[in-house]
């Protein structure tokens, strides 16, 4: 739970005490809360026509939690990640006239881009999926490491030195001075990917979003790296917002669940009420679709969710979800459900959320 | 890395001597010395010249010293350059070629310098505005550049600076005849002066010309560059535009701007070629086309040689350089 | 490729607009190039008689007057010559002025006309300065450009159409004006779209089949036949373009190797094209087709080494197909864009590259060509007259300009990741 502040006057956070892997949170309002989205939309301009990618998104995301976003490719995670941080083109890309991203006192979404400078990598750091290219080539992964320090903090070069030794110890690689001096293909996957996690590390950001970042990586490998990264969430206090399409992922990580669909947030909830008792008929229809020991021997079919995604250029208007949802009525067409509460610190994008007491009749 | 230069090296050496044989195959298509005697000449007199330069021996199938190529093979390697000229009695092949190589290299070498370090700025701006009306203008300007003859850029480029400028200024900067050695003069009244006056349009003219392809081939490069994981990596850190550009995305594209430059080597040859003719420059693209013209046969031969020897060294030098910037390849 | 994907890239081809502009305008060049080779509308001799004066410009623009003097001055002189021959109705009958001739073959009636025109020749030939004084529109100038006009209706009263010619004919041909031999710059220019185009297709054709097949074949089966392949590539690549041009003109340049060559193909040339090898373009294609399959080759090759390493191909491997049929089959559809961006740009080295040698005087040896023409206009830009440079540049231009959208054009649609 220490937290070493270098030179930058950092003050120590409510430190999230861990019991079981997974911190318990208050949701009531006086939480500390590290980033807030409010109806972010995002669109970018392509061929002459605005393509809206992300709509009216909103959520919070707390000092020191883990939350994931989960949903399929294309479903607007990424796009989100990257409208937080403003790594989107600037000239093709537009959001929503009443989209705030509120951090720190401030909204990104007005940040000019010098200042987006001093807060990336400083206060909220990026990761991302493919650790084989994420390194630049050509460059050592001590000068690599070295560069974020020199961005942000006001050290002289034996400290940053010092800094990224340590750093590289941190994320569990033997031999810090060694690989001070290497290029990265002489490492592996699973190591370049501890590397860009050491990096976004490095100035003890308050959030760190992860883009699938373990997608790439072998399975075992992908087990460490998650537990490394819960590791440093606990000693620092740093939130992050892990981005995936990998259920099992979430399950091993995350406080809370962001679902999104089609652009939009369709549940939120905390992980364990999620896979017990998943709300939206979407969520429902994607744990279904596991496959889990002892089907075979039942002689179950896998289940899938008939249907595609609905393309950028032709989204319902009601819910998007309707064409392919199992408990579709007449209003799921004709109106679109907002984001409501449902039960505790939950909520739902549904006419007919499938644990509420309004259960609609079973379609014939 | 040593093993890798000696690799490059040995690799070479048949490349060389291939290109050797090519060159002294095509020149014997033709009968040189009825090609330099001219039709008017007796049987016998053609016999007694290609006796005395050597043409009656065997081709290859002969040791070293006998045959037509060995000999030549063995005198390239040795650097020696003492076959008379036909063209001009009284000369050797090398002094020739001593006085053709300073002119050439006046010309050649700044034409390189400057078009690489033009070319990559600009490419550089375009890539990171990529798409905008700036992009767009500069590969506009650069496809219609590319579609006009080098000719055409040469006559209005002497239009223009020998004509028009001495016209509107009073001025006459440039000339476009004759050429002084540095020998003749002093370094100093030589870089100020006599070269500028006689080098500076025919190198400006070359720059121009190359812009546009190179630009556009540097701009892809970039662009390409700037899509990598690597590149949002460090945005993500907090690395500024120019940061990004200059410190993570150039490094990365000099391997294929380097190769770029080795491949710019034998166009500038080219250009030299006919600049060297137009501006009266006595160099070696002149020289040769002068030879050609007079059907001088160990000149042409030699020249050529020589200019096939300049490229493969340019090649060495690129990969000595690619050792040097990336590190993948130094470490195999 | 799938069919869909086919007709997709189709779609989105006939949507880009340049493409499709350039697309017909290389087709128009085409054709005109067709036309010259196969009929007769318009032969080389038509680009090398002369029309009218020489260096008149385009447009019907007029001349300076010292220049529109000594041009109807000269068309005098000539018949002042024929009428003091001997037998001046023969001599009448053979006079010209460009493409136009005598109205009349009377004597006595040219006689006097050019006795009336006599004085007014002689009184402008006494001013110092013609151009300046008209230029600065001084107290004679409006004087000295009536007499002209005179001269030059009297001129045109003297001179009408040959036999066979129209007026809408001789317009045409002044259109972008005439060269220093008075030749019809619009006739030439025209004359060299043939040129260009056979060079271009021929080079761009023999070129990439070559290099293709010895790229696809190096890449694919690898081994000793790469390393060959290899090294031939790499001894015609060191040797620098111009270098290997040069000095393979040279070897083709004699009347030996002509006769060779008229040997091996049977007066081939003479019987097809109705002309001796020599002064066909044949050395050209020789020496252009040398340099530049090793373009088509390096691609080919990079890319039959990724398609090797392809799954679709490794499976084609474990059924048992007969590697040639895997080549044509499998590989070679799929280099097929390559193959097409590479004809492109070959196509416009070569015209390029035909330009620089023709200019060297080791190209195009017999008729106009752009290379020609730039070479015979260099002397006149320098006394400002740009027509037949310029006519030969946009003529390249266009050209060149509508290959270079087309291929950047067809790289795009084939291959969105790709950039420039």
């Amino acid at each position: 739970m220490i937290r070493v502040t270098w030179g930058k006057g950092k003050s120590m956070p409510e430190s999230s005490q861990s019991t079981s892997g997974q911190s318990e949170l208050a949701a009531s309002p006086t939480a500390d809360v590290a980033l807030s989205v409010r109806r972010l939309s995002t669109s970018f301009l392509s061929e002459g026509r605005m393509v809206n990618a992300v709509n009216n998104v909103s959520f919070d995301v707390f000092k020191g939690e883990a939350l994931g976003i989960v949903g399929e490719s294309g479903c607007g995670k990424s796009v989100t990640a990257r409208s937080i941080m403003r790594l989107l083109p600037d000239h093709v890309t537009r959001y929503g006239s009443e989209s705030r991203v509120e951090f720190n006192g401030g909204n990104l979404l007005d940040y000019t881009e010098r200042q987006m400078r001093d807060i990336r990598g400083d206060q909220i750091a990026m990761i991302f999926q493919e650790p084989m290219t994420a390194l630049n080539p050509v460059f050592t992964i001590g000068s690599q490491l070295n560069e974020a320090l020199v961005y942000h903090t006001t050290l002289n070069r034996i400290q940053r030195k010092a800094r990224v030794l340590e750093l590289i110890d941190l994320v569990e690689i033997s031999n810090p001075d060694r690989r001070y001096g290497e290029y990265p293909h002489q490492l592996s996957g699973g190591m370049r990917q501890r590397i860009v996690i050491a990096m976004a590390l490095a100035c003890e950001p308050d959030i760190l979003i992860a883009d699938e970042p373990t997608t790439a990586l072998d399975v075992t490998i992908q087990s460490q790296i998650l537990r490394l990264m819960n590791d440093l969430r606990r000693k620092s206090g740093t939130a992050i917002l892990l981005i995936t399409h990998d259920l099992g992922v979430i399950a091993q990580m995350c406080d809370r669940v962001l679902v999104m669909y089609a652009g939009q947030i369709v549940e939120i909830s905390p992980v364990d009420e999620l896979f017990h008792d998943a709300a939206h008929p979407y969520t429902k229809a994607l744990l279904e679709s596991i496959p889990h020991s002892g089907m075979r021997h039942d002689g179950q079919r896998l289940t899938t969710i008939p249907g595609l995604v609905p393309g950028l250029h032709d989204m319902p208007i009601a819910c998007r979800f309707a064409d392919r949802c199992t408990l579709r009525q007449s209003m799921c067409d004709a109106f679109p459900p907002s984001l409501k509460a449902s039960g505790h610190r939950r909520q739902v994008r549904c006419h007919f959320p499938v644990h509420s007491a309004a259960r609609p009749l079973e379609k014939g | 890395m040593w093993t890798y230069f000696l690799r490059r090296l040995l690799y070479n050496v048949p490349v060389f001597i291939g290109i050797l044989l090519l060159v002294m195959v095509a020149l014997r298509v033709r009968d040189p010395v009825y090609a330099y005697l001219g039709k008017n000449a007796s049987a016998d007199t053609i016999e007694a010249k290609r006796e005395e330069f050597g043409l009656t021996r065997p081709f290859i199938l002969a040791t070293p010293m006998e045959s037509q190529f060995g000999s030549f093979v063995v005198q390239v390697f040795t650097l020696d350059f003492s076959d008379d000229s036909w063209d001009h009695p009284g000369e050797t092949v090398g002094d020739i070629l001593g006085r053709c190589i300073g002119p050439s290299l006046a010309l050649s070498i700044p034409a390189l310098v400057l078009t690489t370090v033009i070319s990559v700025i600009i490419s550089v701006v375009a890539a990171s505005f990529r798409g905008r009306l700036i992009d767009q203008s500069l590969v506009i300007a650069a496809v219609i550049g590319m579609s006009v003859s080098f000719l055409v850029y040469i006559i209005f480029g002497q239009y223009w600076g020998a004509y028009l400028l001495p016209e509107i200024t009073g001025y006459k900067p440039f000339a476009i005849n004759g050429y002084t050695h540095p020998s003749e003069t002093t370094w100093w009244e030589y870089i100020t002066y006599h070269w500028p006056h006689h080098c500076l349009l025919p190198v400006l003219i070359s720059v121009i010309v190359a812009m546009g392809y190179d630009t556009r081939f540097y701009r892809a490069v970039m662009v390409e560059e700037s899509g990598r994981d690597y590149i949002t990596t460090a945005r993500a850190k907090g690395a500024s535009q120019i940061q990004v550009m200059f410190g993570h995305m150039l490094k990365n594209a000099m391997i294929p701007i380097i190769t770029r430059v080795v491949i710019t080597i034998p166009f500038l040859i080219m250009g030299s070629f006919l600049l060297e003719t137009y501006f009266t420059i006595p160099g070696m693209g002149r020289q040769l086309i002068l030879a050609v013209e007079h059907a001088d046969f160990p000149v042409v031969q030699a020249f050529t040689a020589v200019l096939a020897a300049i490229y493969i060294l340019a090649n060495l030098l690129t990969d000595v350089l690619y050792a040097l910037v990336d590190p993948r390849v130094r470490l195999s | 490729m799938t069919d869909e994907t086919h007709s997709r890239s189709l779609q989105k081809f006939l949507r880009h607009r340049p493409a499709l502009l350039s697309l017909s305008i290389i087709l128009l060049y085409g054709a005109t190039a067709a036309v010259l080779i196969f009929s007769s509308v318009m032969t080389m001799e038509h680009t090398l008689e002369p029309v009218a004066a020489f260096n008149l410009p385009g447009f019907s623009r007029q001349c300076m007057p010292e220049k529109r003097l000594r041009d109807v001055e000269r068309s005098f002189r000539r018949i002042e010559v024929a009428l003091r021959r001997r037998n001046p109705i023969e001599q009448l009958k053979s006079v010209t002025a460009g493409s136009l001739v005598l109205a009349s073959h009377d004597p006595a009636y040219l006689q006097s006309r050019l006795d009336q025109v006599d004085g007014i020749i002689d009184r402008l030939y006494g001013y110092e300065d013609l151009d300046q004084i008209v230029q600065d529109s001084a107290q004679d100038a409006s004087a000295i450009l009536d007499q002209l006009n005179e001269l030059e209706s009297v001129a045109t009263e003297l001179f009408t159409l040959a036999e066979g010619r129209t007026e809408a004919g001789r317009r045409f041909r002044l259109l972008l004006g005439t060269d220093k031999q008075g030749r019809s710059i619009l006739l030439r220019a025209i004359w060299s779209v043939r040129v260009a185009i056979l060079v271009g297709f021929v080079t761009g054709m023999v070129s990439v089949v070559f290099g293709t097949a010895l790229g696809l074949v190096a890449g694919y089966f690898g081994g000793w036949i790469d390393h060959a392949v290899n090294w031939l590539y790499s001894t015609f690549a060191s040797i620098p373009n111009i270098v290997l041009l040069i000095v393979l003109s040279f070897a083709f340049d004699g009347g030996e190797f002509d006769d060779l060559l008229n040997r091996w193909t049977g007066n081939f040339a003479r019987k097809i094209i109705g002309v001796p090898v020599q002064e066909t373009l044949i050395p050209v294609f020789i020496a252009f087709c040398a340099t530049y399959w090793i373009g088509p080759c390096r691609v080919i090759r990079g890319e039959a080494l990724k398609l090797r390493e392809l799954e679709y191909v490794q499976a084609a491997q474990v059924l048992g197909y007969g590697r040639i049929r895997i080549l044509l089959r499998h590989m070679l559809p799929n280099v097929a864009h390559l193959m097409l961006i590479n004809f492109s740009l070959l196509f416009i080295g070569a015209i390029k590259s035909e330009v620089i040698l023709s200019y060297l005087g080791l190209g195009v040896k017999k008729g106009p060509s752009w290379g020609i023409m730039i070479k015979q206009s260099g002397q006149e830009v320098i006394n400002g007259f740009y027509w037949q440079i310029g006519a030969a540049t946009v003529f390249m231009l266009v050209l060149v300009l509508a290959f270079n959208i087309l291929s950047d054009a067809v790289q795009d649609i084939l291959d969105p990741r790709h950039v420039g």
